[in-house]
């Protein structure tokens, strides 16, 4: 039978891959990549509290709306980045700087 | 009939009304709306008269009033009632004045027009008259004190503007202001008794304070340690001789010709000094109680006497008329003093008529030569039959001429004076009062006919050609040289002078064509005069209800009262024997008359065969002191304004600039230098330096640190965040 601890070093890795990916990329898609793991990671930890700890389906339910908000922010968010490619001709984060000053 | 606000308020109303429309579009009316006065005037005149026919023929009592109320403001506060009234009071005299200022004061007006026709000042002459008139009517409708002193002051304003109405003659506005402030002087007086009746009584209605007066309700009050009467009474009759020119305050009168002549008639004859002896009358119950009718029968005295003796002298038409004025004023004081109040409220009807006619008929030879001195005039009889006609009657009128008005009214009281000085018991110093009435009756003749023969008689002194009648429009077109041309019967000029001319005559007002006894032309109810007017007794007003203001009069009507003429008593004598008050009355009517012809044939002696110098030769130095008019201006300006005043003055300047102005506004200034500079350094050093300055150097330092942190890079943004989340969990743990 696969433990708890299993569930979360997965999740940990998957976390920490994530966080890896969004700080030290520069490309936007990855960043939001990196995000999905993390929500991803977050998700695996519900499911895997919800089954070894609490034993009920609150977990379950939570990370389906964690999916769910995820493909709704990537939905945004990949359209954000195209529009910015279409203006700027390039998806560099450091380009983004249209707020500043 | 019954009275109700729709038949009295018009009376007082349509002037007003005449008044604001003349004053904010005269301008834009034909002829600058004197039209609009004369009608609004005729209005008041239409309603005095049903009212006076209602009183006089209607057959009331001598103590038939009609009063009525209504609350002006509420003063009450808790349980405590009181509500300032205004209302009208209405009884035979005010009836009887009201028909005598409306009619005259129309009169003056319909001659006004042609008088003011060419005059520059035609459109404010016409604005104040009405305004002058409905002052003078609502007085007499007032039915308190208060709203008395009110139409007071405005009357006191309006001869201060028809006096001043050159104004850019320097004389004219001096003598506006002379006129403003010497009755002002009595006005103060007059407000000051006023607010002790208010004190004490809690009204100052007419009815209440007769009622208060037969309920002993003075009895032991005092004001500044005398009684309240003698105090009420005093400060009252202070005020009646500013308004009346009694003698210490008369200075104002002769000065108040500078305004136009029909304008000195409406101040001199029907309205202004009318409104002092009418305050006297209507307050004589005050006067008595106080014990003040030998003073006010010593001011008229001296008024009358000290009047007549000055107006011998002088030349000017308009000032013998003005000098008369003040002198037959003071005949109406010592017929208040001595307890005739009928007679002088007889006087002040009989001498408003003929005095108003004098004046313009003065008015009237003034237009005509365009002069005003006498000297320069003589022999006009020819020219202004009219006006000689109607100057001549009233000449006769006022010097006591038997079948003239002015013997009627003034050798009654003449006879009252008689009887007061010399049998009643008084004091024997009193005696003054007589002798100086009588001296001054035979002085009124002989001036006033001195004024006739320089006037009307002899030769033309002015020097001009006259016109014989021949090329009138010519003579019309020369007007400002000085022609005199013939004048023809006009109803704007003339007829105003001959229906008051008409009522010079006696009988009008006594029934008999002698005033005395016999000689009776109608029957008794022609004697309305004396039997209608009586002094107010006041036991008849207590507990009486007050009618409101809009409803209808229920009083009861009684029949006319069969009353004669010797049961005319003094108001307050101890019961005057009737056998010598008649015999005081005879003697006095066969002296006056002696008195008066006396008068008239010195001055025919003088003026017309030249049989005497004229004394004003003879005793030079006694023509000076007149022709200084005692020296009364003199001394007003030079000792009491000058050196009092001016004195008084600067030591008030003195405070003002030396004491409050130095020490208190400028060590203020010191003090507020003071504040102004901590303030300032307050507001620099603290506000502007340390509060704003320093807010400016902390943001800027913050900036520096918040510049290196938001370098908008966001993957720093991540680092950032998941450092203080690690190191916050890391806390948590350890």
């Amino acid at each position: 039978m696969i433990s708890l601890a299993s569930y979360l070093g997965i999740s940990m890795v998957l976390f920490v891959t994530g966080l890896t990916v969004m700080i030290a990329r520069k490309n936007i898609v990855a960043i939001l990549l990196g995000i999905e793991l993390i929500l991803n990671a977050a998700a695996l930890n519900f499911v895997a509290y919800s089954r070894f700890v609490t034993n009920n389906l609150d977990g379950h339910i939570f990370s389906l709306f964690i999916i769910v908000v995820a493909a709704a922010e990537a939905a945004v968010g990949l359209a954000i980045v195209i529009r910015f490619f279409q203006i700027k001709e390039t998806i560099h984060v450091d380009e983004a700087t249209q707020l500043r000053n | 009939m019954e009275y109700t606000i729709g038949s009295i308020a018009p009376i007082f109303l349509s002037p007003v009304i005449a008044f604001v429309i003349n004053a904010f579009f005269g301008r834009k009316l034909p002829r600058s709306g004197d039209w609009l006065a004369c009608l609004s005037v005729f209005i008041s005149f239409i309603f005095s008269a049903r009212i006076f026919s209602d009183f006089v023929f209607g057959q009331y009592a001598t103590d038939f009033y009609i009063h009525k109320t209504f609350t002006w403001f509420d003063l009450s506060y808790g349980t405590t009632i009181w509500n300032v009234d205004m209302g009208i009071y209405l009884d035979n005299m005010a009836a009887v004045m009201l028909l005598m200022v409306s009619g005259v004061a129309f009169l003056i007006h319909v001659f006004s027009t042609w008088y003011m026709e060419h005059d520059a000042k035609h459109g404010k002459f016409f604005t104040f008259l009405p305004l002058f008139t409905s002052a003078m009517l609502g007085l007499v409708l007032s039915d308190n004190l208060f709203s008395l002193f009110i139409f007071w002051e405005i009357m006191g304003f309006c001869s201060y503007s028809l006096i001043g109405i050159y104004v850019e003659k320097e004389k004219a506005g001096d003598a506006s202001i002379k006129a403003f402030m010497t009755t002002r002087v009595g006005d103060v007086f007059l407000l000051l008794g006023i607010v002790a009746l208010w004190m004490t009584l809690g009204s100052v209605n007419y009815v209440d304070i007769y009622a208060a007066i037969a309920e002993g309700k003075f009895a032991g009050q005092t004001v500044l340690g005398v009684s309240l009467a003698t105090f009420a009474g005093l400060c009252i009759f202070l005020g009646g001789m500013g308004k009346s020119a009694q003698f210490p305050l008369h200075v104002w009168l002769p000065d108040a010709m500078m305004g136009p002549t029909p304008g000195s008639a409406l101040i001199h004859a029907a309205t202004m000094v009318a409104a002092g002896v009418y305050l006297s009358l209507r307050m004589y119950p005050l006067m008595v109680l106080g014990d003040l009718t030998w003073f006010i029968a010593v001011i008229g005295a001296i008024t009358a006497f000290m009047a007549a003796t000055i107006a011998l002298v002088q030349t000017d038409i308009k000032a013998v008329l003005a000098f008369s004025t003040i002198s037959q004023l003071g005949y109406m004081m010592i017929g208040v003093g001595v307890g005739s109040y009928n007679a002088a409220f007889m006087h002040l009807i009989t001498h408003a008529v003929f005095k108003a006619c004098l004046f313009l008929s003065a008015g009237s030879v003034i237009h005509a030569v365009h002069e005003q001195e006498m000297p320069k005039m003589g022999g006009l009889r020819k020219y202004l039959p009219y006006t000689f006609v109607a100057m001549l009657f009233c000449t006769l009128a006022i010097s006591g001429i038997p079948f003239f008005s002015g013997f009627v009214s003034k050798d009654r009281i003449l006879g009252d004076a008689l009887y007061y000085g010399f049998m009643a018991g008084q004091n024997p110093l009193l005696a003054i009062v007589p002798i100086l009435g009588f001296a001054g009756a035979g002085l009124t003749a002989f001036y006033m006919f001195r004024m006739i023969f320089m006037t009307f008689f002899g030769e033309n002194r002015a020097h001009k050609h006259v016109d014989h009648g021949h090329g009138h429009a010519a003579a019309h077109d020369d007007h400002g040289h000085g022609d005199i041309h013939h004048e023809h019967l006009d109803f704007r000029s003339n007829v105003p002078l001959l229906i008051l001319t008409l009522f010079t005559l006696g009988f009008w007002y006594a029934g008999t064509m002698t005033g005395q006894s016999w000689g009776k032309v109608f029957g008794a109810k022609t004697e309305w005069f004396k039997v209608l007017v009586e002094a107010p007794k006041v036991e008849k007003f207590i507990g009486l209800p007050r009618e409101p203001f809009t409803g209808v009069d229920s009083r009861v009507k009684t029949e006319f009262p069969k009353a004669h003429y010797e049961h005319q008593t003094g108001y307050a004598g101890p019961n005057p024997d009737e056998h010598k008050l008649h015999t005081a009355h005879v003697i006095g009517m066969w002296a006056s008359i002696f008195i008066a012809f006396s008068g008239v044939f010195l001055a025919f002696a003088m003026y017309v065969k030249h049989w005497i110098k004229p004394w004003a030769e003879t005793f030079s130095g006694i023509t000076t002191l007149l022709k200084n008019r005692y020296y009364f201006d003199n001394f007003y300006v030079d000792i009491i304004i000058k050196k009092g005043l001016l004195g008084l003055n600067r030591g008030l300047a003195y405070i003002d600039m030396g004491i409050y102005d130095r020490y208190i506004v400028d060590g203020w200034a010191a003090v507020n230098r003071v504040l102004y500079k901590s303030s300032k350094w307050f507001d620099n050093v603290i506000i502007d330096a340390i509060g704003v300055d320093g807010t400016g150097v902390a943001v800027n330092l913050f900036n520096l640190v918040l510049r290196i942190v938001q370098s908008g890079k966001i993957q720093f943004y991540f680092i950032v965040l998941i450092t203080v989340l690690a190191s916050y969990i890391w806390t948590l743990n350890v």
